[in-house]
Formats: structure tokens, C-alpha cells, sequence
């Protein structure tokens, strides 16, 4: 571990900063859980009490900002100092991100409480916010003890999230076409899974900020990644019998 | 070409030095004042188109070291250099060398302003004078329009040439010394915390110079002030009980220093 600056002060608005963020992420970590409670118990007050909770975020997000200013206006700090003071905005910045998508969760559980429970919160969407929160809880313990090591596990272990995030893709996709009706439910559902992907994809980021605060370098080599929707295309099965018929008739 | 020909020189760009000769080299350089080590074995190279910045804690070794490149060491009682100091590849300590000539080509600008007690054109001319670099009295006032203009002092004394320098304010004080210096077309210029006893504006004043003149000279810098290091140098020195700590370029040592003392150190937590 470093030594203390010869102006404690100094230590302790650096202090002050990293406290401002370990409150947020567990701000942050309690958002997606509720999100997620909310969605599979069909409570929307719940819900809505998440929508609200996100306020805070906010406010942690700008106090950050202006700490941090403050620090760069008053110490101008070098070194890892500065990194630590450029992580912090920018972890910040990440975990607003993040509860916004938690919030999101949020509302489109609101509307789909409005609809019949026809099609069922998916068991993977559970699974999916549990593997992220775990991601951006140790993304945030890389950060509070400048663990290097911790980070690159973080970073590498995003792709377990992309590879449910895709299976439910597919998954979400082969309902809307058996049943238009669901489409709708569905649709959030799929936004949903997406806001789980991004938090994820977030959790990454802090590991290689973290990383390049604590080394000074960033990391070169490409991330593994399993999220391959974007190249997804479904072809409907070409129809037949007395549809076709009347197809061609019109 | 006239020996006065300082400002036709084209200013090259900062990394010019990088992979160039280097205009100076200190090799194995020790300087003890009596039974003091206050440097120890310090290897370093100062380029032609940089600026280098020594920094460290007081009694560091490192203005001890910046005075053995002109060997302003040899005055003081007790004092021994070792090791070998070369510019332009040629043995400073050499008998061979003249050291009023050698502080002609390597000229120095002390921390607190020190003009003679004459005109401010007297201060600027003395040099060129007693060096023969001006016989006529136009050639000499050509060199000192020169050097003043180039210290950015011109506009602000061209009407009172023959005021005394020290009339003049603090920061034009010490631009008046760093014209003195230039006047006699040095090669590399010393500064020893040529700001140290400036307000931030005449600093600013002198730190722009600074940058100016690295088109034409070496120069080396001891400063306290390290954000002064970082927005001037192009290379720093970190000394440590007369130690060289670490030397590498400016951008790198106050980013990611490499050894844990220089980090220790610009960080604010050893002194």
C-alpha cells in the first residue's frame, strides 16, 4: 500500500470520494434488485418505489462531479492520484448509467403487471441480474482495494451474461412468433434482458478503469464477448397449406 | 556568419533531442563538500532543443549537480567534482578549458535576480563586451536590442535604456538576467529557480520565455515548483539524496513514474 500524502486532507478528500462511490454502487446494486423483485412478484409499488430511489443516484452522481472538481481545482493532483480522482468521475458516470437501466427495469415492470400474466417473467432473467450484480459488486471491490487482478476476472467474466442474454433472445423471439398477442410483453422483456447485457457490458467498463487506475496502463487485448443478436435475423417459416392460397389470391 | 546570429536559428521540435546528441553529458558525476556526498554518480544527458527539469526535495543534490555543468562548484571552498562532464563531447574539467569561456557557452540565471548595479543596457552589454563579441558601439546595442527583445523585456525598457537595472520590478529583474545571459550567444542555459521569487504573472512571463528560447538552446532547469517542471519541461530529472532517481520524459514521470520514491514524491508524500 502507498503512503499517506504529507497533507492529510488530501487523503481524506480522496477518501471521500471513494466513499461516495462504494455508497452509490450499493445504491445501485439494491435498484436492480428491487427492479427485478418488482418484476417477478408483479408489484407495482415496488416498482415504483425504484423509479423514485434513482433520484439519489443522481444527486451521489453530481456530488461526485463536484468533489471531484474541487479536487483537481485545489490539489491538481498527478500520478495515480489523478487517476483515482478521473475514476471516480467516470465510475460515477457508469453507475448513474447503470440505475437509469435499473430504473428502466422498473417502469416496463409496471407495464407488464398491466397485462394477464400470459407469458411468464423469464427464470433467466433472474439468473441473468444475479451474475451482473455479482459483476459489478466485484467491479466495485476491484476499485476499493486497487486490485488489478480482481478487475481482469470481472472483465472476463462478462461473457456468461451475453450468453444468457442471447439464448433468451432467441428464446423471446420463437414466442412473439408462435403468438402476436405476446409481442408486447415480450418486447419489454427483451428490453429488459438488454438493460441486464448493458449493465454487464458496464461492470466491464469499471474493471479496466480500475485497471488502468492501478497500473497506469489500459488493457490492450480484445474483451471476450458471446453477444451475438446483433447478427441475429429470423426467417419466418414459409407458410403453406390454405394460407398460401389465400395469399396468392390477394 | 556574425557571432551574434542567435535569432536566425529555425526552432526545431521538442523531440528533436530524443534520439539526438546529446549537447551535454554528465557521467558518473560525484560532488562532495568535505566529507558531504551531496551527489552521487549521476549520469545524465541534456539535449539541444529541450528543456530538462531537475526536481526533488532541498538538498537533493540537484542544484549542487546543475552548478558542476558550468563548474560554478570551483569557487566554493571544499568542494570536488568526479566523473566526467562533456559538451559537445569535450571534457569541461579539461586544463584545456577556459571556464570563463565555458560560461560564455553555458550561461546561468540564479534564483533571486542579481543585475549589476548599472543601466539596464550596461547589464545586457557587459558580457558581449568583455567576450569581444562587439567592437562597434552599434553592433553592441544591436546585441543588446537582441537579447532583450528575445527575453521579452524590449518593449517594456526600449525607452529607458539607461535607468538602472535595479529599478526595474522583480519579474523584469530577472528577464533582464536572462537577456544578460543570452547576450553572449550562450549554448545552454542553467536556471536555478529562476521563478522562485516571482509573482505568478512575471512566472508565467518567464516560463513562456523559456519555451521560446528552447529553439535555439539546452536548457536545464532546477525547480521546486513541480506543475512549473511539468508545463516547461520536456524531460525531467528526479533527484533523492543525491541520488538520480529517475530521468525520463516530463509526460511520463508525472503520469506513471516508474520507481516508487519519484512517485512517492510528486504525488505529495515524501519530502
Amino acid at each position: 500500500m502507498i503512503k499517506d500524502h504529507i497533507v492529510s486532507s488530501y487523503d481524506i478528500d480522496l477518501n471521500s470520494l471513494k466513499a461516495s462511490i462504494a455508497r452509490m454502487a450499493g445504491m445501485v446494486d439494491d435498484e436492480i434488485a428491487g427492479a427485478i423483485d418488482a418484476l417477478l412478484k408483479r408489484n407495482s409499488d415496488e416498482a415504483h418505489d425504484i423509479v423514485q430511489a434513482d433520484k439519489a443516484v443522481d444527486a451521489l452522481e453530481l456530488k461526485v462531479e463536484q468533489d471531484a472538481t474541487t479536487i483537481l481545482a485545489l490539489r491538481q493532483p498527478v500520478a495515480e492520484d489523478l487517476r483515482q480522482v478521473l475514476a471516480a468521475l467516470k465510475i460515477s458516470n457508469i453507475l448513474e448509467r447503470v440505475g437509469d437501466f435499473a430504473a428502466n427495469i422498473a417502469k416496463r415492470a409496471t407495464v407488464l403487471n398491466r397485462h394477464s400474466p400470459s407469458v411468464k417473467a423469464q427464470p433467466t432473467l433472474p439468473e441473468m441480474a444475479r451474475q451482473v450484480r455479482t459483476l459489478l459488486q466485484n467491479a466495485l471491490d476491484a476499485y476499493l482495494d486497487e486490485d488489478a487482478e480482481k478487475a481482469n476476472d470481472v472483465w472476463m467474466a462478462d461473457k456468461h451474461v451475453d450468453e444468457l442474454y442471447n439464448s433468451l433472445f432467441r428464446e423471446l423471439l420463437t414466442y412473439m412468433m408462435e403468438d402476436p398477442r405476446v409481442i408486447t410483453p415480450c418486447a419489454h422483456l427483451l428490453f429488459i434482458a438488454k438493460n441486464l447485457e448493458r449493465m454487464g457490458d458496464h461492470a466491464t467498463n469499471i474493471a479496466e478503469i480500475v485497471h488502468f487506475t492501478v497500473t497506469g496502463q489500459a488493457i490492450e487485448e480484445a474483451r471476450p464477448k458471446s453477444d451475438d443478436t446483433s447478427y441475429a435475423m429470423v426467417v419466418p417459416p414459409a407458410s403453406s397449406g390454405p394460407d398460401e392460397d389465400a395469399n396468392d389470391k390477394n | 556568419m556574425s557571432p551574434i546570429d542567435i535569432s536566425v536559428t529555425a526552432p526545431k521540435s521538442a523531440s528533436s533531442g530524443a534520439g539526438g546528441v546529446p549537447k551535454m553529458q554528465a557521467k558518473g558525476v560525484n560532488v562532495f563538500y568535505g566529507d558531504t556526498h551531496a551527489v552521487k554518480n549521476v549520469t545524465l544527458n541534456v539535449f539541444k532543443n529541450d528543456v530538462t527539469a531537475l526536481i526533488g526535495p532541498s538538498g537533493c543534490g540537484k542544484s549542487s549537480f546543475l552548478r558542476c555543468l558550468n563548474r560554478m562548484n570551483d569557487g566554493i571552498q571544499g568542494a570536488r567534482v568526479t566523473g566526467e562532464i562533456t559538451l559537445d563531447g569535450v571534457d569541461i574539467n579539461s586544463p584545456r578549458i577556459d571556464v570563463v569561456q565555458l560560461r560564455a557557452r553555458v550561461g546561468m540565471v540564479f534564483q533571486k535576480p542579481n543585475p549589476f548595479p548599472k543601466s539596464i543596457f550596461q547589464n545586457v552589454a557587459y558580457g558581449p563586451k568583455i567576450h569581444g563579441l562587439a567592437t562597434k558601439h552599434a553592433d553592441l546595442e544591436e546585441i543588446v536590442a537582441q537579447s532583450l527583445s528575445k527575453a521579452g523585456l524590449w518593449d517594456e525598457v526600449k525607452d529607458r535604456l539607461d535607468a538602472p537595472g535595479t529599478a526595474l520590478s522583480g519579474g523584469q529583474q530577472q528577464r533582464l538576467c536572462i537577456a544578460r545571459a543570452i547576450a553572449v550567444d550562450p549554448e545552454v542555459i542553467l536556471m536555478d529557480e529562476p521563478c522562485s521569487a516571482l509573482d505568478p504573472i512575471a512566472t508565467a512571463r518567464v516560463e513562456e520565455l523559456i519555451d521560446d528560447l528552447r529553439g535555439n538552446y539546452a536548457i536545464a532547469i532546477v525547480t521546486h515548483n513541480m506543475q512549473q517542471a511539468a508545463r516547461v519541461s520536456q524531460r525531467t530529472a528526479f533527484f533523492h539524496l543525491g541520488e538520480l532517481v529517475e530521468y525520463g520524459p516530463t509526460s511520463q514521470i508525472f503520469t506513471t513514474p516508474k520507481q516508487e520514491r519519484t512517485r512517492s514524491y510528486i504525488t505529495g508524500r515524501i519530502g
